[in-house]
């Protein structure tokens, strides 16, 4: 079948984005590839697509449970009955469930821990595959900024006789982090393919303010002034709550976002933002993946990001309608201490690893060790990873040496900060991009940010006053 | 209502015999031996899980404020009891309505199968056949799509039942007008977001948490009601398997079923591999939840009856007390009769 004639009918587009064709032309004869493409650029179809092709199922390994319940829902909200997730959040007997009926499903999602169980394995082996697929697949290279040590051991999996091509998919990877998925993930003369980063439609400003006082003042002046809807990126739940909560009495449209937060209430603050209820979120880094609004206007960054693809992650998040959208990094210099601070702290120190693993010597519980160890969760996955693998004095030599990537990845952001040169240009070079066209209104280096189109009425937040318990009732079932 | 007020009432029963930490155990429905007796011996199972997930410093913040409005005092082996200024602060507290017994926390199961089928009805009266499901969960997601597959969802007049339904259920369950104004914007619907817990604090003036609780304590009502409402059939198959029912560990259901097939102690510690303080401790948690618990099979009625008297003379359930009292019975036989016949129980 046409891929043409598929696109038009599974999917309703008479047209292919940027990149997507070429991608799965190559997938569909069989090569294995490696796909890097701008967030919002439709990647799922690059997948999807070939699925419908191909005899047999998709296998897609995707980092976090969040993002694939996201991803599950959304396919069968558009009628793909036949999609699972396989992840820790069932129980045993629904995993049994599922793995016995697994040829039913055109799409496995599947977690990097899941699939590295025996019993899954084993059932997915006996499977029909047309297609392996590797989501967000920089979190393989300890370069990327969102590195998971469970991906590294997705290599051992595809080392087996006549497996079907893989994709790995990302949306952001410079060549450090190309040379990481093709290795580790056992790739056979991957073909590359890579699109434009730069979002024309996006004008960076990086603006040096002296205090955090400064810069409250200056975000609670930008909202009063500007346009949304928008999203604020700051370091801590602690200051997404307690920025969001002053800018709320300032009468702005604005609410909290972050980990700490009831999943309920996450879900209502996303669809209060989407729906255009709420014109601003303040948000830590947790806010964002599957979240599909295309209207986004601003991303104020309150704080120095940890590293510049986690920055480009965030702020490609604007604009996604293809109008011209503003982004802006506020720093300070004592900021640089506080994001090293963040950074380092998730990364075990020897002290700290030389507790836990004594602890876990004396047979107290890993979570309880890690705890007494004070080390975090991110820590205690990384850490559990190695000491499986090596001695703890190379476990303590890796860690060192995270902390000198993490710090590298901190210098490189510190230069874009401290520029001097095009801020686009800067960024385009980072990830190996050479020829560049910069837009009319480019960046706070160039002087030629013009952000006149942003001033104009914001939505003030309308008191919101709950109904009669009976009329809200009836507003919802009639 | 507040977490501070809850806890002034928990010290309370708990009478000057317990650390103030026993309070954060039972809030968070600790299964231990020591909890799960202490919930027996001082009447506290309204209170058992109603906060599983409390952190340790929102607890302490709690606490230390009782300490400064001098509710509370504790001794020097931080034993925590209550002051007269708390006491007459007690007197002029509301009752509390939770179950936190028979519910656990599991009342957000119930809450989460129910707006996720407000949600689907909403949607599919105005038309809509896909949107984002409010919650993750696929436990909820499947049992609900089974609920709705035996029902007739496209019928127009459904939706609208469901609603008399669910009106019919708050109004008995005799909730405050403030907790039906939480609970009904609790729940979202097509072009209809839910409110967020600071959204409901900022518009109705009051504590984030102290709403949290309110609703936790609406759950309970509604829970309560529809249990014995044979007229809210929709209600009852979504509050299926939500009540505990059976309030022994999961450990100690094998145990029971080992000793009823006729072992001992020590026989059933060996063959589970467990220590014998372990397999104690499980007798001591079937001796309060079973009321047909042998208890002469460990100590005569004799001794049960002195025991029971003399705490009554005491007035202390504190077994080191106790213990010095009655030198030639072990601490395993006196919990089993503060367990046998203390509390609701006895």
């Amino acid at each position: 079948m046409d891929i043409h004639t598929v696109l038009k009918n599974k999917f309703g587009f008479d047209q292919f984005r940027p990149g997507q064709e070429q991608v799965i032309q190559d997938v569909l004869e069989g090569k294995d590839t490696i796909a890097i493409l701008p967030t919002g650029t439709g990647k799922s179809l690059c997948y999807q697509l070939p699925g419908y092709v191909l005899n047999g199922s998709v296998l897609v390994i995707s980092p976090l449970v969040a993002l694939m319940e996201d991803q599950v829902a959304n396919m069968k909200r558009y009628g793909e009955k036949r999609v699972i997730a396989l992840n820790s959040f069932l129980n045993y007997t629904e995993k049994k469930q599922i793995t016995a009926n697994l040829e039913r499903y055109k799409f496995i999602f599947i977690s990097p821990e899941m699939l590295l169980r025996k019993s899954v394995k084993n059932s997915i082996e006996r499977l029909n595959l047309s297609l392996i697929v590797v989501d967000e697949a920089h979190c393989i290279s300890q370069w990327g900024f969102d590195f998971r040590p469970d991906y590294l051991h997705i290599g051992e999996f595809f080392a087996y006789e006549g497996r079907p091509p893989v994709l790995a998919l990302t949306a952001t990877a410079d060549k450090k982090v190309i040379r990481d998925i093709g290795h580790y993930l056992n790739l056979e003369e991957p073909t590359l393919h890579q699109y434009p980063l730069d979002r024309p439609n996006i004008s960076y400003t990086i603006m040096d303010l002296d205090s955090e006082t400064t810069k409250t003042r200056w975000i609670q002046q930008r909202l009063l002034e500007t346009k949304g809807p928008g999203i604020i990126y700051v370091a801590s739940r602690r200051r997404a709550d307690d920025l969001s909560s002053l800018l709320q009495e300032k009468g702005l449209s604005i609410a909290a976002y972050h980990a700490g937060k009831e999943q309920e209430d996450r879900a209502f603050i996303q669809e209060q933002f989407i729906s255009g209820e709420i014109n601003w979120i303040c948000a830590t880094n947790a806010f964002g993946m599957g979240i599909h609004k295309i209207d986004i206007r601003q991303i104020i960054h309150e704080h120095i990001p940890q590293s510049i693809a986690g920055y480009i992650q965030e702020v490609g998040r604007a604009g996604r309608d293809g109008l011209q959208s503003a982004a802006t990094l506020l720093y300070s210099h004592e900021d640089e201490g506080r994001t090293r601070f963040i950074i380092q702290g998730d990364i075990p120190t020897e002290k700290e690893i030389r507790h836990y693993t004594s602890l876990l010597q004396k047979n107290i519980p890993s979570d309880e060790a890690a705890e007494m160890a004070k080390i975090t969760a991110t820590g205690k996955r990384i850490i559990d990873y190695y000491l499986e693998r090596m001695y703890l004095e190379e476990v303590v030599r890796r860690m060192e040496k995270l902390v000198q990537d993490k710090e590298f990845q901190l210098q490189t952001i510190l230069r874009l900060i401290y520029s001097t040169t095009c801020i686009r240009e800067m960024i385009l070079t980072f990830f190996g991009e050479s020829s560049i066209i910069k837009p009319e209104s480019c960046c706070s280096v160039c002087g030629t940010v013009d952000d006149r189109w942003l001033q104009g009425p914001q939505v003030t937040n309308l008191a919101k006053r709950p109904l009669n318990w009976t009329e809200r009732l009836i507003e919802l079932l009639g | 209502m507040n977490l501070s007020s809850i806890l002034l009432t928990i010290i309370n029963k708990l009478d000057g015999e317990r650390t103030i930490y026993a309070g954060f155990h039972l809030l968070r429905g600790k299964r231990s031996g020591q909890t799960l007796q202490d919930v027996e011996y001082y009447g506290l199972k309204p209170f058992f899980g109603l906060l599983p997930k409390l952190r340790i410093v929102t607890f302490d913040e709690a606490a230390n404020r009782l300490i400064e409005l001098g509710y509370i005092a504790t001794s020097d082996d931080s034993l925590v009891t209550v002051t007269e200024k708390g006491r007459l602060e007690l007197s002029i507290l509301p009752s509390y309505r939770f179950y936190g017994w028979d519910y656990r926390g599991r009342e957000m199961i119930f809450y989460g199968r129910l707006t996720l089928t407000v949600q689907t009805m909403s949607n599919i009266r105005a038309g809509k056949k896909s949107f984002m499901p409010i919650q993750k969960d696929m436990n909820i997601q499947t049992f609900v799509k089974k609920l709705l597959y035996e029902l007739p969802i496209k019928n127009p007049l459904f939706s609208r039942q469901v609603g008399e339904e669910l009106t019919i259920g708050i109004i008995r369950s005799e909730m405050s007008d403030l907790q039906k104004v939480i609970f009904t914007h609790r729940l979202a619907g097509y072009g209809l977001s839910g409110w967020t817990w600071d959204q409901l604090a900022e518009s109705l003036k009051l504590n984030p948490f102290t709403i949290r609780l309110m609703f936790i304590e609406s759950l309970h009502m509604l829970l309560t009601v529809i249990e014995s409402s044979t007229d809210l059939q929709l209600l009852q198959k979504m509050a299926a398997d939500i009540k505990v029912s059976s309030y022994l560990t999961e450990s100690s259901t094998k145990t029971k079923r080992l000793f009823d097939q006729g072992m001992s102690i020590e026989e059933i510690a060996t063959a589970r591999q467990l220590k014998v303080s372990t397999i104690e401790d499980h007798f001591v948690e079937m001796s309060i939840n079973n009321t047909d618990f042998p208890l002469q099979m460990f100590v005569s009625e004799e001794e049960t009856i002195a025991v029971i008297a003399k705490m009554n003379e005491l007035g202390t359930k504190r077994l080191r007390l106790l213990k010095d009292e009655f030198k030639s019975l072990t601490y395993f036989q006196l919990r089993l009769i503060l367990g046998a016949r203390t509390g609701e129980g006895a």
